[in-house]
């Protein structure tokens, strides 16, 4: 894991896309209900996670999914979702999660497990399953595959904190350690 | 978004706690709540965390506050226990004054009776439902476990909400309330996505004629629009709630500017509404009673969040006074604090509830989360809870519909799904 970053530099990510539509139940759709209902208060079973993500939607993807794929989501992505949800998709290797629109929550969620949600309207107009984009969520560009760029809004430098940590427990950890130190 | 535009209330107040002038919705910035208020059952992970983050302190542990709510009482055998052993001795060690233990209340209502939360104040919470404090002009901003960063340092990020402002106008008609009418709101919004990363701002002419208890149960259960949060205009009759409780505490009331930046404005007209049953499994399901009455049910319950103040067991009461509850059926009233549970004893509703056959539980969520009082098999139920989904109280066969307090009073006497406005007539 990555210790929380003190430097500017806007690390890039660079992946390909699974493209998803609009309306997409994160509980039961992303994961499947049950993982939520019999998990609770238990640790995560990453694994059992990792094998159920979209497997509703898509049952190819936990055996094709490559580690720094983005997927593009339609409008209300991931509506009605627990923090299983975020976790099965940073379980599967997905760098970034660019959507229509979303909860807050689903991003709050997402950016305490490491992984940055991003709101870009329009977003499924102009990208493609199958298609290699860049993402710098410290400065909300997102570069399409024909080489366009489109802004997003910019996470704030607590939350580029947080995602470079690899997640708010980690990036606490290595601010109060440098406290003491 | 252009920069001279006028703020609404959810922007004032996350721009004072930036440390801003003014802030834009779809910003990420980072704000210095007020308090920050959580709830005990996620405080193993909280603990757990605390232990790995290697903290032993909180920035400002005269901002925490932290409430056993949906475990109290626990019993023989239950998890709960050690986490409630836990937390009395963590808030000891860290020296967080506002904790309070099993039967205090709901964390909604600790926050407003206590006066904790003031017009203008930022609160940062574990739940959405938490917006009922708008109804004293106060921000409920709603984090995951994340709500551990505030504690540590006295700051975390927000995304500024855009802001649904949402106009009152009418009255109430006879035997209607405020959660029906957040019922045929939730139906007309949450599948659309209309209030994605929104504040709903609640105000206009009827809300002169809605108490507080009855603004705080359409603000606890906007959250189901699937907005951030929610928010009132703060009025006379709100302001003197707060100056009974501020208790020398200082508070600015917030108003929205004439030229705020909506995202959208509605209007309801309270006199068009009528009773509404919100049917399983989804929250967007609410008809008019008229379509489920008949139904016939083994299980009903007053409480939750949205409906356990002291109007709310009024209203069941006027329905259960001298009246028993159906033989088939099982009732449980819980109280959403113990300030509710001492008036209600004062003004004698309780002794009409065990009168009735009702079984009053100490204050707590209780039923609402399946905690007690639970479905078996194809139980159906009747309750003022928060959810409907399949499993939600115990089994995942049972249907749970939702209604007001009202409706659920009368549909536990009749033993079936009822308009309760027969039998209120000639009694409020």
């Amino acid at each position: 894991m990555n210790q929380a970053s003190t430097s500017s530099a806007a690390r890039t990510l660079r992946g390909r896309v699974w493209k998803f539509g609009d309306q997409v139940c994160g509980d039961d759709g992303i994961i499947e209900f049950a993982a939520v209902r019999d998990g609770f208060g238990k640790p995560f079973d990453v694994e059992s996670l990792r094998q159920m993500c979209f497997r509703k939607l898509r049952p190819e993807f936990p055996s094709e999914v490559r580690p720094g794929d983005i997927v593009v989501g339609g409008a209300n992505f991931a509506h009605h979702n627990h923090v299983e949800v975020s976790v099965a998709l940073k379980a599967s290797g997905i760098s970034a999660v660019l959507v229509e629109s979303c909860e807050s929550g689903f991003i709050r969620r997402a950016m305490s497990q490491g992984l940055p949600v991003l709101l870009v309207p329009g977003i499924t107009r102009v990208v493609e399953d199958g298609d290699v984009i860049s993402v710098t969520p410290a400065t909300g560009k997102i570069e399409l595959a024909d080489g366009r760029v489109i802004d997003s809004p910019p996470f704030s430098p607590q939350m580029v904190q947080i995602w470079e940590a690899g997640g708010l427990v980690n990036a606490l950890a290595a601010e109060f350690a440098a406290s003491r130190s | 978004m252009a920069a001279s535009s006028g703020q609404t209330i959810a922007q004032k107040i996350l721009a004072r706690a930036a440390g801003r002038d003014t802030v834009a919705p779809g910003e990420y910035v980072n704000c210095v709540p007020d308090h920050v208020v959580t709830q005990e059952m996620v405080w193993p992970v909280h603990k757990r965390n605390l232990e790995k983050i290697g903290a032993t302190k909180f920035a400002r542990p005269e901002k925490a506050i932290i409430v056993i709510d949906h475990t109290p009482a626990a019993a023989t055998g239950s998890p709960h226990a050690a986490t409630h052993h836990m937390l009395r001795k963590l808030t000891r060690e860290f020296g967080v004054e506002n904790f309070y233990g099993p039967n205090t209340g709901l964390r909604h209502l600790v926050l407003v009776e206590r006066g904790f939360a003031r017009p203008g104040s930022l609160i940062f919470s574990d739940e959405g439902n938490i917006a009922s404090i708008g109804a004293v002009g106060a921000l409920n901003i709603p984090m995951s476990t994340d709500v551990l960063a505030p504690l540590l340092k006295d700051q975390h990020w927000v995304c500024v909400p855009k802001t649904v402002r949402i106009e009152l106008v009418g009255s109430l008609p006879f035997g209607v309330t405020g959660r029906d009418l957040v019922q045929a709101i939730i139906r007309d919004h949450e599948q659309a996505g209309t209030f994605l990363q929104c504040c709903v701002e609640y105000g206009g002419p009827a809300l002169a004629g809605l108490s507080l208890d009855d603004r705080q149960a359409i603000l606890a259960s906007t959250f189901h629009t699937g907005s951030d949060t929610a928010i009132m205009d703060v009025d006379q009759r709100a302001l003197e709630y707060v100056e009974e409780r501020a208790n020398g505490r200082p508070y600015e009331v917030v108003r929205s500017d004439p030229d705020a930046d909506y995202a959208a404005v509605l209007t309801y007209d309270l006199s068009q509404l009528t009773p509404m049953v919100t049917v399983p499994p989804t929250q967007s399901g609410a008809v008019d009673v008229a379509q489920v009455a008949g139904r016939r049910i083994d299980h009903a319950a007053i409480g939750s969040c949205a409906n356990n103040r002291l109007e709310d067991l009024r209203a069941a009461a006027a329905i259960l006074r001298g009246r028993r509850i159906a033989p088939h059926v099982t009732m449980y009233i819980s109280p959403g604090s113990q300030n509710v549970y001492a008036a209600a004893a004062r003004e004698g509703l309780l002794e009409v509830f065990a009168e009735a056959g009702a079984t009053v539980l100490s204050p707590g969520c209780n039923t609402c989360w399946g905690y007690l009082g639970v479905l078996s098999g194809d139980d159906v139920s009747i309750t003022t809870h928060q959810f409907n989904y399949q499993g939600r109280n115990g089994s995942t066969e049972a249907a749970v519909h939702l209604a007001s307090p009202y409706t659920v009073a009368a549909s536990a006497v009749a033993g079936e799904i009822t308009d309760p406005r027969p039998l209120l007539a000639g009694r409020i």
